[in-house]
């Protein structure tokens, strides 16, 4: 089965880009580990938009909905345990540069 | 069965935290338990088709069913046997009752994620699960006392959240191209040569590829396990990455992409250069486990290749390989544990002579190493024979020729790590070294024991594996 992809998808897609690569640009332009939470985030929004057009594009909401939600859910743990991380970081090396975690060679 | 699975590692981990604070030490012993039993229902026969239905409901509401097959029973069998070692080791190398503690729950948990990602049908529950593995591992590495606990668990998440990304992405290709997102709907998908259904199955390999540490997506590995705790890098490098990523690799290359060409081709490619780039980098490491973690690298290079080979004896090979490795690699690690424990350190440069010291952890160490290798009559020899057979049979005779010789590189590691560890004059620095205790050398002997046994009796255990159909 193969669904015909309407024009208004490109919509979608062009917002769901522009928001994957405003999530990497947070990601990549700062050390400050809580910023690169925040990319993470805005990543993973980025990902749940896409989602819920590509159920809404292929007439599956229900399908799209169920997973949706997981997909929220599961996020919420993710942060609490990054956060989590990061407050141990903070902890150990007194700082939240980035630069901290390249230290190991090889 | 297939839901117990699920269902009882998931409320021992409730119920252990009604334990009273006195009652904790028990932790450990509980989770011991639990794999014990997983270990055990991996060889009853048909446990697939005995089924209570307690997970109904959730599969109703977001269309995912279990079921088991031999490759299910593969991975709950090294799941369990890899646990049980990976506790056993913990309770020799951790200090502290609550780390423990901590350390059973999150096992359990993991297990919980493994087990699900050996049993189900669809992409999106695949992901779930994988995403349940993950959490309970970034948790395992950072709740550790090293130097680098946090730097080790930093590459991990952030890795990983980018294998996430691409495999949610792809998720809604799959939505868009077959309007669903089990593996049979993909596989449709696939047969009908529609273009975003290809895009969407290569986002969602390269998503498995950065869970599996493929190069070049392996930067993440080696510091993860060389920065975990003992206990941690054997659970780690005995099933984790290996079922959140090879595991699921295999699943697809058997249920989606059936020996379709351009499928194929990049599973070749990516194994073929991890398996070179994985042993060379890891000729050059002095850390006793960086070494083994590119290692690591390199043997799974070796599943995804044979998963390029011809469909049957690739996926069987894989498995064996899968097993072999699974087995072999956790009880290095357990070596590794003991050698930090009695010497406080892992830099390899610093060791010398440790054979008449140590002499059960030096034959331990030898038999797994000299297995990875591929001699005979081990058992990793017997899985890269059939995994060059397999490429054989597909015709990919350069492939072959690649999975030959980077098995010598092999064996020029594990003998320059020997030599460099066990072999030579004892060091005077290292006279008041001792064998490590005898918790410790259960999990090394035991598991070098499996290793000795399936390489010698493996005709017999072939021979049961192909009328099994596996």
């Amino acid at each position: 089965m193969t669904i015909e992809i309407p024009q208004s998808f490109w919509l979608y897609f062009t917002f769901f880009v522009l928001l994957l690569v405003d999530g990497l640009w947070c990601m990549l332009a700062t050390r400050n580990l809580v910023r690169i939470l925040i990319g993470l985030e805005i990543l993973m929004k980025s990902v749940t938009f896409f989602l819920i057009a590509a159920g809404y594009l292929s007439g599956r909401m229900a399908l799209a909905q169920a997973l949706v939600i997981t997909v929220i859910v599961i996020e919420v743990v993710v942060v609490v345990v990054v956060a989590g991380i990061i407050l141990g970081f903070y902890r150990k090396h007194d700082s939240l540069d980035v630069g901290n975690t390249r230290r190991m060679k090889g | 069965m297939s839901d117990l699975l699920l269902l009882v590692p998931f409320v021992a981990v409730v119920l252990l935290y009604l334990l009273p604070k006195r009652a904790r030490t028990a932790g450990l012993w509980i989770a011991f338990g639990i794999l014990a039993l997983e270990t055990a229902a991996a060889f009853i026969d048909r446990f697939a088709t005995i089924d209570f239905g307690l997970l109904a409901p959730l599969g109703k509401l977001l269309g995912f069913h279990l079921a088991t097959d031999g490759l299910s029973e593969l991975v709950i069998l090294c799941t369990g046997l890899v646990g049980m070692a990976a506790l056993l080791v913990a309770r020799r190398t951790l200090e502290d009752e609550n780390e423990k503690f901590l350390f059973a729950n999150l096992v359990l948990v993991a297990v919980v994620g493994i087990n699900g990602i050996a049993m189900v049908r669809d992409l999106f529950s695949l992901y779930v699960f994988v995403e349940v593995t993950a959490v309970a591992t970034f948790i395992l590495i950072a709740a550790g006392r090293g130097d680098h606990v946090f730097e080790g668990a930093w590459k991990y998440i952030f890795l990983s959240v980018v294998a996430s990304v691409l495999m949610l992405t792809s998720l809604g290709f799959f939505l868009l191209s077959t309007g669903g997102i089990t593996l049979d709907a993909a596989r449709t998908g696939l047969a009908a040569n529609a273009p975003l259904a290809w895009i969407a199955m290569a986002l969602f390999l390269c998503g498995l590829f950065v869970k599996g540490a493929m190069v070049p997506f392996h930067g993440w590995l080696a510091d993860a396990y060389t920065a975990a705790p003992a206990p941690v890098s054997v659970f780690m490098a005995g099933i984790v990455t290996k079922a959140s990523g090879i595991f699921a690799l295999m699943r697809i290359a058997q249920s989606t992409l059936g020996g379709a060409t351009p499928g194929r081709e990049i599973l070749l490619v990516v194994g073929a250069v991890t398996i070179v780039v994985g042993a060379f980098l890891s000729l050059t490491q002095t850390n006793f486990k960086r070494m083994l973690a590119y290692s690591s690298i390199s043997q799974m290079g070796y599943i995804v290749l044979a998963l390029g080979g011809d469909l049957r004896l690739g996926i069987l090979a894989a498995g064996l390989h899968f097993f072999n490795h699974a087995i072999s690699k956790s009880q290095l690690f357990a070596n590794a544990a003991a050698i930090e424990k009695q010497l406080g350190t892992l830099d390899m440069d610093e060791m010398g002579g440790l054979g008449a010291r140590m002499p059960v952890t030096a034959g331990t160490s030898a038999v797994a190493s000299l297995s990875i290798a591929g001699l005979p009559p081990l058992a990793g020899f017997w899985s890269k024979l059939l995994i060059v057979l397999a490429l054989w049979n597909a015709k990919e005779y350069a492939f072959a020729a690649v999975a030959i010789l980077a098995s010598l590189v092999t064996l020029a590691y594990f003998l320059s790590l020997q030599r460099r560890v066990f072999f030579g004059k004892p060091l005077e620095k290292w006279a008041g070294a001792r064998e490590a205790s005898v918790g410790l050398l259960v999990p090394a002997v035991a598991l070098a024991l499996i290793t000795i046994a399936l390489g010698v009796g493996f005709p017999f255990a072939l021979k049961i594996l192909m009328g099994g159909g596996a």
